[in-house]
């Protein structure tokens, strides 16, 4: 293990065994040879694993852009929206989860498979997995960590599934009570209670206790905490997949955007969360910083909830089809958010299970003009009021714009966020909202809430897609349920049900000493992760 | 003697209690904070869970009633946000808010008294004109725009002083500059009017005509007596700046109780913005009322008062 600290390098990652040092260079030669040499060893001797591995040294400190709850330290207490993983991914492990280049990547389990009739779920776990306090991770926890959980969908989880077995330490059974194909989805993606904690330690603190003093899976052990201020961190050298390069990270909360830039380039911290609009310019602009957009699961879109009634001008696809044609999503992209967010044309993010690629969004100002004509508009018409979320009223002024260049004519009605979201979800609006959502999940759950019958955020439905969504629902084979959710997808997109805005782009800003930030590794995840990947810069 | 103190203490009390009704009726006109604890998106089984969980589902009286339960109790609640004891949040900023309170204090009460009889003294004067400069701008500039300009050259390009935080002195100046400005500003303007008003009586111009120094009619006369509303301003503005200086301690993110008050109505967190507020009013109320039994004292005509 000694033989891999060369000087204070930290830069050698065991796993890829990629040495991050330039050629060319004479004098470094023989420490490349060296960092190959032992990259290889590392290799040889076990690839994934802490034999081997260089020890931990240094400390990034990340600017955080909200202030961190005590709750995130806890995966039973999951909300379900996605700060809580920024804190998961350093002090947990679970199941399984996302990483970079895969969803739903193996991790505190090794394996698992399901029984034919959908109905057992068997997981393996790792060997070697161990909690912070030296405890190996074994099935107990698992079991316990489920049963403890409370968070988001909680209930949901519960009604299906009717057992869980631990048939020995290294394998634990769910039993459900009747097929549900998104199990997985939910058990070890949209939810906490796939994420493990040590049920001894829990036992002894109590939830109290482990709130103030965490002790989990993860690459990092908790050292302090100081609600409003700082979370400071530690490398776990026995976490199983790899030592963590960087000895300490501390996450500062700076809510002011404006100060996190100006601590950024002061160096006071390396990393900066949430930097938008003109400072994400000054600080694509500022030499020594760069900036690190990261395309988030969330979708953004307009919803026409009068499409239903046969009265109103949006019952008429044309309109509906019009208004999408009429926005310029690239010009849009490029003024907010620097061409970062991604023009997916989807309410559904691109990263989900089950999610269809529909055509390109197009821009076609004329053709909206011919196509409102058609339907009985040649001057456009008034088209009442615009709602949407004050926070992004920059994205609603710019589309606004868009539709009144073609004649439709609309009122803008920025409201407060959770005036906003309550007036959606209490279908008190009229004519366009502009709405967003980056609730966990795959296509399905997002199908539920935003266009089957029912569902939170749905206006009206469409009796053929209702019936494919219950179809879906009760499709076992993996293929034949994907064919149904591209068909309601296809048709959603056909009928211009919604008219998809963009896939934001969380932007963030990185300093000099940073090598790996850790954004944009996994894919729809806003946070840098995961952290026993991330390095300080080479010096 | 007892009889005015008691009245005053049921007065107060009656504040306090219509205080906590408005703040309680008021935070839940803003929206529902199940919007912002749960994505959009998630299901209603979700949202449901969540308002049982806060209590939200119930009739919003059973809600007053059991948080004025929880109150006589000295319960505050828990945090929506933070899930953990709302008075335990606010004792553990309290110390942050205080510092920085004191801090701005100092500096206002430095700045402002001085320059305000400087000002009264000589009336249309150099320091009365730059006074007046001072305390337009003290006043009419917003406290984050100062904010952000102190951290761009002191800290950006001075390279001085930290952009934010707090643990050191040096954490500390920028954002006491900034909250104590405005403050520093309206001291200014009291201090020179109430000058004005004493150095005009007729005590005054006995002292001068018994041939007294000028300095002395001023320093042992005159600022004595003008000293009185200002230091009765002060103490309002101290309870103030200890509980709701927001806009300064989240420009610094200076972890203090006008950063957690921000944060509470951000989330709609509404036992923090409630026991906030109330313990905001309830520091007002104990000021007024120990300034009202001072009064008392003092004056024997308030006392007789019905």
């Amino acid at each position: 293990m000694a033989a891999v600290q060369v000087g204070s390098r930290p830069t050698l990652s065991p796993i890829s065994g990629r040495p991050n040092s330039r050629p060319g260079i004479s004098p470094i030669g023989s420490i490349c040879g060296w960092l190959l040499a032992v990259a290889t060893l590392a290799l040889i001797t076990g690839g994934p694993g802490v034999a081997g591995a260089a020890k931990p040294e240094g400390q990034l400190t990340w600017a955080v852009h909200i202030s961190l709850a005590p709750t995130w330290f806890d995966p039973a207490e999951h909300p379900g929206i996605i700060t809580p993983y920024m804190v998961l991914y350093a002090l947990h492990d679970a199941i399984a989860k996302d990483m970079p280049g895969k969803t739903m990547a193996p991790s505190l389990a090794e394996s698992w498979t399901a029984s034919e009739d959908g109905l057992t779920y068997e997981f393996v776990l790792r060997k070697g997995a161990k909690f912070h306090n030296g405890e190996p991770v074994t099935a107990e926890d698992v079991k316990y960590s489920y049963e403890r959980y409370r968070g988001v969908a909680a209930k949901t989880l519960k009604d299906h599934v009717a057992a869980v077995e631990t048939p020995d330490p290294q394998r634990v059974r769910f039993k459900l009570k009747q097929a549900w194909p998104d199990f997985l989805t939910f058990y070890a993606s949209a939810t906490g209670a796939g994420w493990i904690v040590p049920k001894k330690y829990v036992e002894q603190v109590g939830e109290e206790g482990f709130k103030k003093a965490p002790i989990g899976a993860g690459p990092y052990k908790f050292v302090s905490f100081t609600p409003g201020q700082e979370l400071v961190l530690e490398a776990f050298e026995e976490y199983w997949r790899k030592t963590p390069s960087v000895k300490r990270l501390v996450f500062r909360v700076i809510p002011d955007e404006a100060t996190r830039l100006a601590a950024l380039k002061r160096g006071e911290v390396d990393i900066a969360y949430s930097i938008r609009g003109e400072l994400a310019e000054e600080l694509q602009r500022t030499r020594g910083l760069s900036l690190m957009p990261v395309v988030i699961q969330a979708s953004f879109w307009l919803y026409f909830p009068d499409q239903w009634d046969p009265k109103s001008p949006w019952h008429d696809q044309r309109v509906r089809l019009a208004a999408d044609l009429a926005i310029d999503h690239k010009t849009i992209n490029q003024a907010l958010t620097l061409g970062h967010s991604r023009l997916t044309n989807s309410i559904i993010p691109d990263i989900f299970d089950f999610y269809w690629q529909p055509p390109a969004p197009a821009y076609d100002p004329a053709k909206a003009k011919q196509l409102l004509a058609e339907a009985g508009y040649p001057k456009g018409f008034d088209a009442g009021e615009y709602y949407c979320d004050v926070s992004y009223a920059n994205l609603a002024e710019a589309t606004l714009n868009n539709l009144q260049a073609v004649g439709i004519r609309a009122k803008l009605r920025p409201l407060e966020r959770a005036a906003f979201f309550k007036g959606y979800a209490e279908k008190s609006f009229k004519n366009i909202i502009q709405g967003a959502s980056g609730a966990f999940g795959n296509a399905a759950t997002r199908i539920e809430s935003f266009v089957a019958k029912g569902g939170a955020y749905v206006y009206g439905s469409y009796p053929d897609l209702d019936a494919l969504f219950q179809q879906q629902g009760t499709q076992l084979d993996a293929k034949q349920r994907e064919a149904t959710l591209h068909k309601i997808q296809q048709i959603v997109h056909d009928r211009t049900i919604y008219a998809p805005l963009w896939q934001l782009a969380f932007l963030n800003g990185a300093g000099p000493r940073v090598g790996e930030s850790g954004l944009g590794l996994i894919g729809g995840h806003a946070y840098s992760a995961p952290y026993e990947d991330v390095t300080l810069a080479s010096k | 003697m007892t009889g005015y103190i008691a009245r005053r203490i049921g007065y107060s009390l009656v504040s306090l209690f219509l205080l906590s009704l408005t703040i309680f009726l008021f935070v839940r006109l803003t929206g529902d904070p199940t919007t912002l604890l749960v994505e959009p998106g998630a299901s209603q089984a979700d949202v449901d869970a969540v308002r049982e969980r806060f209590g939200l589902d119930r009739p919003l009286w059973v809600q007053y009633a059991s948080f004025m339960a929880s109150l006589a109790q000295g319960d505050f609640g828990q945090s929506f946000y933070y899930r953990t004891p709302v008075l335990e949040l606010y004792l553990s900023r309290l110390p942050n808010s205080l510092l920085l309170a004191l801090a701005a204090m100092g500096f206002s009460l430095l700045i402002g008294i001085p320059s305000g009889i400087l000002a009264a003294v000589r009336v249309g004067g150099f320091w009365d004109r730059t006074g007046k400069v001072f305390s337009l701008l003290g006043l009419s500039l917003p406290s984050f725009w100062v904010g952000l300009v102190l951290i761009l050259f002191f800290s950006v390009y001075l390279e001085w002083l930290p952009s934010s935080g707090s643990g050191t002195a040096l954490h500390l100046i920028m954002p006491a500059f900034a909250l104590g400005w405005y403050f520093a500003a309206a001291h200014m303007r009291l201090t020179r009017s109430s000058m004005l008003e004493v150095l005009g009586s007729e005590y005054i111009k006995l002292a001068r005509l018994k041939g007294l120094p000028e300095s002395l009619v001023i320093a042992k006369h005159a600022f004595k007596n003008a000293l009185i509303p200002v230091l009765t301003l002060a103490g309002i503005n101290l309870v103030i700046m200890i509980n709701v200086a927001v806009v300064v301690e989240t420009v610094f993110a200076w972890p203090g109780i006008g950063r957690l008050l921000y944060e509470g109505v951000t989330f709609r967190d509404f036992p923090v913005v409630q026991a906030v507020v109330l313990l905001c009013g309830a520091m007002i109320v104990v000021v007024n009322l120990l300034i009202d039994i001072l009064y008392a004292v003092i004056d024997p005509r308030i006392r007789l008062e019905r």
